[in-house]
């Protein structure tokens, strides 16, 4: 009898915790449609933010521009370096203890917070070298950022190539560089850039980072990639903080969230590519 | 020809490799740098131990042990919630389901990773905040309480995913034999996968309570901002939103600028201590 | 005349000793079979002898000698464009045929269409692949059947011109008829090039190879043409494992 009571609430328990999963991801979704849906037009996307206070009319188009651009750098300068990084030590490195230090450098880096990121963007590249808030300061800081992400993808992508095709190729008497170009590449290019994708969303997103290093409460569409920059998220929270416009925040929430659903269906797209190739 | 190429990508590959990993270090060098000179004008343990954090002066007061407690209690509010949550759809999802849910369940998780923290904070902010003040007439919704009822929807998918992996494996080896004894699986679940779980339940409470304590936004915006004793359902501040909010309005090279420095450093330590903690008990302990 | 000597090889992974003390002699444009039990290090010699073992973690000391050279006075890729290996699995690439059979002449500067399209056909009818695949040289090689895929990675492994042809069991993974192609093919092959062929099915050994040598956990016990081989083994050790097997 016992039993059967302790069962009905474990029961109870468990469904509870995953419908509330279900209802809380619904809800968020549809609170930020909803609410968001009425502000998106031609205007708000392409037009400056205007009006007393600046944002409260207008549109959000040089933040959405500056997201854009962010994220384009963030993900060239994280690429280069986590796309080298796991070519060395699958390809390069021959000793297990390197492997492992590098390993866990790079777990360290995956833990840092994103405002201590933006601390030593601020103090590095906005400071030391006098880049001042700008693009390239926002735009390395957030690499750097989403650098373990690419990072321990692609490395896992190029260990699962069939090593025998890779001996295949070299017993062919061809070089490693030409086998890296030629076969192995070709064949890891899907994960790749859905790893760099996806890794892109995670910048694009984040607001700490360059709160410090890019993002300005105003600028127009970038001149130069050492201009300052307006951000989707950096604005959101201005707005939202500052109490400058419920209607328009709602708006930028929607948009910034819809990006990042292309984002992902992009990515989606790209696996669905690799399968229909194989 | 081709030999000289292959040896210019090779040392080209190396030295990239060597710059990626020397940012690690240049990140934490620069910040302690930064926060040597703070350490040289107030002691370290002044640092952490006092409680006044007034920055404006007169006097000029910089001790964050306020803040260190604001950023532990949010965390482990926001972890209390989420646990009994996450463990419960964990076991769902390792022994309940068949492949097709658990993608979709899997997926949702995945989505609610993926969702910026200054969109939890906005909803955080709306939702959560004027909650408390329409239905309990908070002078202010702004609270610990708050700041962790929006962690805890954001620390959801680490500790499901922590959990899951392992509690499948464990189910997957004892379901069988416990069902030939005629036993439900509830009693299964209660008395053999959870204790045999407690290794990975522990390891994500550390993994959520890193997260946790690293995160900015989300918190920033729905805490109150005030770096005073943290009461449950008083404002409190926290270190990342310490710097975010601070780091604008502090004078380059002054000494609010350098503790704001030194209180980034801190962080780093107790998270440095907390992935000690995780490490050990992911490899070390026989629980 | 030898195409290759070996003289007291010794491989080893690790402090793990693989081969010990191995001397043969492999004499040119003829098949030599090695055969012997699982794990005797078969495959070890093979990929001693084009230096691949050095990449997989081993290490050898000893002296081979191709062409009369020491191996290691060749550089690494001119030797294994001369040493060619075709493994147990096969391993094509994941592109076209065509592009399976390009890949090395490529390498090599090969850039006029008309010599790939060339090679490209001339190699898939040495394998006798040509008809088989009617003409559609852009269908993916990993739509191949398994005995079409292992034929390609030998045709691929001619492209470069070898001179010595190792195999590490390539019929292992095929069935009778696959094998019988690829055995009457290495008859061919043979007038042009020096085979040396792994394999555990003794009658393979004894259908195709004009030497054989035996090998027993990493020693060379006999090694001698294949009739005598077979039907006069000197060894006990060679005498027991024809009779266990052959019967």
């Amino acid at each position: 009898m016992r039993e059967r009571l302790k069962d009905n609430l474990f029961r109870t328990w468990i469904v509870l915790s995953t419908s509330l999963v279900f209802i809380i991801v619904v809800y968020m979704f549809l609170y930020i449609f909803i609410n968001g849906a009425g502000t998106i037009s031609r205007e708000f996307l392409f037009s400056d933010p205007k009006g007393m206070p600046m944002g409260s009319e207008g549109g959000i188009f040089p933040a959405i521009v500056g997201s854009l651009l962010l994220m384009l750098i963030a993900c060239v300068f994280a690429s280069i370096l986590a796309i080298s990084t796991a070519i060395y030590l699958v390809f390069y490195c021959s000793s297990e203890r390197v492997k492992r230090l590098i390993h866990l450098i790079i777990q360290c880096m995956s833990g840092v917070p994103s405002i201590i990121l933006g601390l030593f963007g601020y103090t590095s590249l906005v400071l030391h070298l006098g880049l001042g808030r700008s693009l390239i300061s926002g735009g390395i800081t957030l690499g750097v950022m989403i650098f373990p992400y690419i990072q321990v993808r692609v490395e896992k992508t190029l260990i699962e190539v069939d090593k025998s095709v890779v001996d295949a190729s070299y017993a062919l008497g061809v070089s490693k560089v030409y086998t890296l170009y030629k076969l192995i590449f070709p064949m890891c290019k899907f994960d790749i850039v859905s790893a760099i994708t996806l890794a892109g969303g995670f910048a694009m997103g984040a607001a700490a980072p360059i709160i410090l290093t890019a993002a300005v409460i105003f600028a127009p569409v970038p001149e130069s990639i050492f201009s300052p920059v307006m951000a989707l998220p950096f604005h959101l929270y201005i707005l939202t903080g500052e109490g400058i416009s419920l209607e328009k925040a709602y708006g930028t929430a929607l948009v910034l969230m819809l990006i990042l659903l292309i984002i992902n269906i992009i990515s989606a797209l790209i696996n669905f590519t690799r399968k229909e190739h194989e | 020809m081709r030999k000289i190429r292959e040896k210019i990508f090779e040392i080209l590959i190396k030295i990239l490799t060597a710059f990626s990993v020397l940012i690690l270090a240049f990140v934490v060098i620069f910040i302690f740098k930064e926060s040597l000179t703070f350490f040289k004008e107030v002691s370290i343990w002044k640092f952490i131990t006092g409680r006044k954090w007034n920055p404006l002066g007169p006097p000029e007061e910089l001790s964050i042990l306020n803040i260190i407690c604001g950023t532990v209690y949010v965390s482990l509010v926001g972890i209390a919630i989420a646990l009994p949550i996450g463990i419960g759809t964990a076991v769902v999802l390792s022994c309940y389901t068949n492949e097709n849910i658990k993608r979709l369940i899997r997926g949702i998780l995945d989505i609610l990773a993926g969702v910026p923290s200054v969109v939890y904070g906005f909803i955080g902010l709306l939702v959560v905040v004027k909650f408390f003040e329409v239905n309990f007439s908070f002078a202010s919704g702004e609270s610990v309480l708050s700041g962790g009822i929006v962690l805890s929807v954001m620390l959801l998918p680490f500790i499901v995913s922590t959990c899951d992996e392992s509690m499948e494996k464990i189910y997957r080896e004892y379901s069988q034999s416990s069902r030939a004894l005629g036993v439900s699986k509830g009693y299964m679940i209660r008395n053999i996968l959870l204790p045999a779980s407690k290794r990975s339940i522990l390891a994500s409470v550390v993994l959520a309570l890193g997260r946790g304590m690293g995160e900015t936004m989300a918190v920033m915006m729905v805490i109150g901002n005030a770096p005073i004793i943290p009461r449950l359902l008083g404002k409190t501040q926290t270190i990342p939103s310490l710097i975010a909010l601070e780091m604008g309005m502090a004078e380059v090279g002054s000494l609010h600028y350098h503790a704001l420095f030194a209180s980034g450093f801190v962080l780093m330590i107790m998270l440095l201590i907390i992935n000690g903690l995780l490490y050990f008990i992911k490899n070390k302990m026989d629980i | 005349m030898n195409i290759l000597e070996i003289n007291n090889l010794n491989v080893s992974y690790g402090s793990k000793q693989v081969i010990k003390n191995l001397s043969m002699n492999i004499e040119k444009n003829k098949i030599t079979a090695i055969i012997g039990p699982s794990g005797c290090g078969k495959s070890t010699l093979l990929s001693t002898l084009n230096l691949m073992v050095t990449e997989n973690g081993g290490s050898f000391t000893g002296e081979i000698l191709f062409k009369d050279k020491d191996v290691l006075s060749y550089e690494k890729d001119h030797l294994r464009r001369m040493i060619g290996i075709v493994f147990q699995k096969p391993t094509p690439f994941p592109f076209s045929i065509y592009k399976n059979l390009t890949y090395a002449p490529k390498y090599y500067g090969i850039k006029d269409k008309n010599k790939l399209n060339e090679i490209v056909e001339s190699t898939l009818k040495r394998v006798g692949l040509y008809e088989e695949i009617d003409k559609d040289l852009n269908m993916l090689a990993t739509k191949l059947s398994g005995g079409q895929q292992q034929r390609l990675c030998i045709g691929r492994a001619l492209t470069v011109e070898p001179e010595i042809l190792l195999m590490d069991e390539p019929c292992s993974a095929l069935d009778r008829k696959n094998t019988a192609n690829i055995e009457e093919m290495l008859l061919e092959l043979s007038k042009d090039y020096t085979i040396v062929i792994v394999t555990h099915n003794l009658y393979q050994a004894k259908r195709i190879s004009d030497y054989t040598a035996f090998i027993l956990d990493g020693e060379l016990i006999e090694y001698d043409k294949t009739e005598n081989i077979f039907n006069r083994p000197k060894d006990d050790r060679t005498k027991e494992y024809i009779k266990g097997i052959y019967g």
